[in-house]
């Protein structure tokens, strides 16, 4: 024993001994692939974004010409315009109803159970397939439309996929939809670390169901909020899915739909690309979702040091 | 349609009778290909790219580069087929990496894009005889004269399409089935008509740029170095699709609608009329028994000459083995090997001459074999009217959504051709 404990402490002092490099070795594969795939990107996208490359041309160094360019291009003012609305309408949902059916379904028995996979099943199927679920639900022929025809509620069917703003809703509809499941499973690891005895407290206080939710619930998982708001304000931002695929990749009636992920792709991708736009494109992106960031965590900051 | 061109829209004409010939019925073309139009030793081993042909023409192309390889002893072809989807993506990815196969299948527009960069072969300038091979409408839609007159590949196979008519709903709209619709006057004047009493509409989808070139709008000037789609002819044929909506000629559903939904429309009994070819026709026999019935199919509608499609084999200008790439090339296009190929995958020879073959002239009494000979007299007229520099699907959608804009009455016919006009003007001035 002593023999091993011996060795043990030498190979110890080996290590702590060890060339500058071996830390490297450790954290080398995870280092790797976010330069190659994060970090090179982005400074490739920077460079890029002040030039006027194409797919099949490198750019010339062109200053600030694509950004104002973007301010005189409506399609980048209907994309910016139907990306924050998306972030504005869906986040708030995403960060209530979701914590809502967490609630619901919390706790023991094979009923909830069932629910519980139920709310999931969405998370495990790609936006793809759900787009085309819900476009075959909401389109003139489809089974809302026909289903409130036949019942004598409605004489015309809704342009669900047809009226620009009917068409955004819907698609912002879609993600709430599939993003349930996922923050409801976040928000059930959250709600596990509330300590029972408040919900003892506020029920022998009389507290009602409301009161309890708003009093003990929401309190107990407020960084776990944070933390969805973070999460869904950035996928709302980057939507594209949803939105292509109920537009059938059009971008709505006029391109009325479009978001900013969309127009990234038009411009940025294919033999007429002009990569140099997109990524000035993606760069306002970028800078959008930083400023969103960190409002979100300056709030967090003061409404931790609230609490 | 998304303005893009599809592989099935290329690889329409006259389906059915590819089971009906087989492929027993003719070896590969013996054509040779010792006459060489590049200069160097036809050696060495080359890539050869296709889109999408794998899956239903492996045996063809299996024994076409074997036929090469066994008259050009030293050379091999490496043959790859990519997907539908995302072929333009994978030109993209390979042009900019320097990957370029020696031997490329694509369509004019991806052509102009890789000439204008210096990636392709100018063919006229390896082998000036090589036009005379071909026919001169499918010649000159690989010559383009935006980048010095250059033809940058060969004409390989052709479509195009008749005109599908829904007797059915002519009827109940008080129109008569016998008087279909031939010029885009008559076209616009009966689907008023029926839009005033029927629920169905004659429309499903917004124009397109072929769409002007076949109302006999002037789309590009003489040097083909600037758009004009939005004269005064332009914003007329506009007009017609704002007339139309307002009096509900067409849907909401429409101005969203690509040439799938289109179909989806029509073989769902709600359009009147349908742009499509044979395998149109094939798929509405298989899928819309009720619609079927009562098709009608008439020439495809023009004021001046109809559409054709074309794709073309081009040759990589970084090609280590260029002579043997353009041997190549000229074997695959040669007139056997087309006339093969046309029979096989119901396409149209581009090759001079080729349509005069009783294949595509003789009416077999059935309804393939008559749109076929249909089809091929159409050819025969027809104009490749989507401009090689009008770029692909950036410029297509967008020429769509200012159709629609205009459509819905935020925007005037003239903006909305006008901004077209400068979208596509500026693409191409980032090519050059």
């Amino acid at each position: 024993m002593p023999r091993r404990a011996a060795d043990r402490r030498r190979r110890s002092r080996h290590w702590a001994r060890s060339p500058w490099f071996v830390p490297l070795l450790f954290s080398g594969g995870a280092l790797a692939v976010v330069l190659v795939m994060t970090i090179f990107p982005f400074f490739n996208t920077l460079a890029l974004s002040f030039t006027d490359a194409t797919m099949l041309r490198d750019g010339r160094f062109i200053g600030l010409d694509n950004f104002r360019e973007l301010l005189s291009d409506a399609r980048f003012g209907t994309a910016l315009l139907n990306s924050t609305l998306y972030v504005v309408v869906v986040v708030p949902l995403i960060v209530l109803l979701p914590l809502i059916l967490a609630t619901l379904v919390a706790g023991d028995g094979k009923l909830l159970g069932f629910f519980r996979t139920a709310y999931y099943v969405p998370v495990v199927m790609s936006a793809v397939v759900v787009g085309l679920i819900w476009t075959n639900l909401l389109e003139r022929r489809g089974l809302i439309n026909e289903t409130l025809q036949w019942l004598q509620v409605l004489t015309e069917p809704i342009p669900f996929l047809t009226d620009r703003w009917l068409l955004l809703f819907a698609a912002m509809f879609v993600t709430v939809w599939m993003g349930l499941g996922y923050y409801m499973v976040i928000y059930l690891a959250a709600l596990a670390s509330i300590d029972p005895s408040l919900y003892d407290a506020a029920a022998m206080d009389g507290a009602g169901v409301v009161r309890t939710f708003m009093a003990v619930t929401m309190p107990g998982v407020r960084n776990t909020m944070m933390l969805v708001a973070m999460f869904s304000s950035v996928a709302a931002f980057r939507v594209f899915g949803e939105v292509y695929v109920l537009t059938d990749g059009t971008g709505g009636p006029g391109g009325g739909v479009v978001t900013m992920t969309m127009l990234i792709q038009r411009e940025g991708t294919g033999l007429q690309a002009r990569t140099g736009y997109a990524g000035a494109i993606s760069l306002v992106m970028f800078v959008v979702l930083a400023v969103l960031l960190m409002l979100q965590i300056i709030v967090q900051n003061r409404e931790g040091r609230k609490a | 349609m998304t303005q893009k061109i599809t592989r099935r829209t290329a690889l329409t004409g006259t389906a059915a009778t590819v089971t009906a010939l087989g492929v027993s019925s003719c070896g590969i073309g013996g054509g040779s290909s010792e006459s060489d139009p590049g200069s160097g030793e036809i050696t060495g081993s080359i890539r050869f790219q296709t889109w999408n042909l794998k899956g239903e023409y492996e045996e063809y192309f299996t024994a076409l580069i074997d036929a090469f390889t066994e008259e050009n002893p030293g050379t091999e072809v490496e043959w790859i087929d990519q997907p539908a989807e995302g072929y333009q993506d994978s030109l993209s990815a390979d042009a900019a990496a320097g990957n370029l196969p020696d031997v490329v299948d694509m369509g004019p527009e991806a052509a102009y894009s890789l000439a204008s960069a210096g990636m392709l072969l100018d063919l006229a300038e390896a082998d000036p005889a090589l036009a005379d091979q071909f026919m001169p409408s499918a010649w000159d839609a690989m010559t383009f004269s935006g980048l010095g007159g250059g033809t940058y590949g060969f004409p390989w196979y052709l479509n195009t399409g008749p005109s599908f008519f829904n007797t059915a709903l002519f009827e109940e709209a008080g129109l008569d089935p016998q008087a279909l619709p031939e010029t885009y006057e008559e076209l616009f004047e009966q689907a008023a008509a029926m839009a005033e009493i029927s629920d169905a509409s004659m429309i499903g989808r917004l124009p397109a740029i072929e769409t002007f070139g076949t109302y006999g709008v002037q789309l590009m000037n003489e040097d083909e170095t600037a758009f004009t789609f939005n004269e005064p002819r332009g914003v007329e044929l506009l007009e017609h699709y704002v007339d139309l909506y307002q009096g509900q000629g067409f849907t909401e559903e429409s101005l969203n609608a690509l040439q799938t939904g289109e179909l989806d429309s029509f073989k769902a009994g709600e359009l009147g009329w349908l742009p499509g070819s044979s395998y149109t026709m094939q798929e509405l026999r298989d899928t819309a028994p009720d619609v079927y019935e009562s098709v009608a199919v008439a020439p495809a509608i023009t004021d001046v000459a109809p559409n054709m499609y074309i794709e073309s084999l081009t040759v990589s200008a970084q090609s280590e083995n260029q002579s043997t790439a353009l041997a190549f090339a000229a074997f695959v296009s040669n007139p056997e090997n087309q006339m093969e190929f046309a029979k096989q995958a119901a396409v149209f020879p581009s090759t001079a001459g080729a349509l005069e073959d009783e294949y595509f002239t003789e009416d077999d009494g059935t309804d393939d074999g008559a749109i076929r000979v249909q089809s091929a007299a159409q050819v025969k007229e027809a104009v490749a009217w989507w401009p090689p520099a009008f770029s692909g699907e950036s410029s297509a959608e967008f020429l769509r959504e200012q159709i629609a804009q205009a459509v819905l009455g935020q925007t005037t016919p003239q903006e909305a051709l006008d901004a077209a006009v400068d979208y596509a003007d500026q693409r191409i001035e980032t090519r050059s």
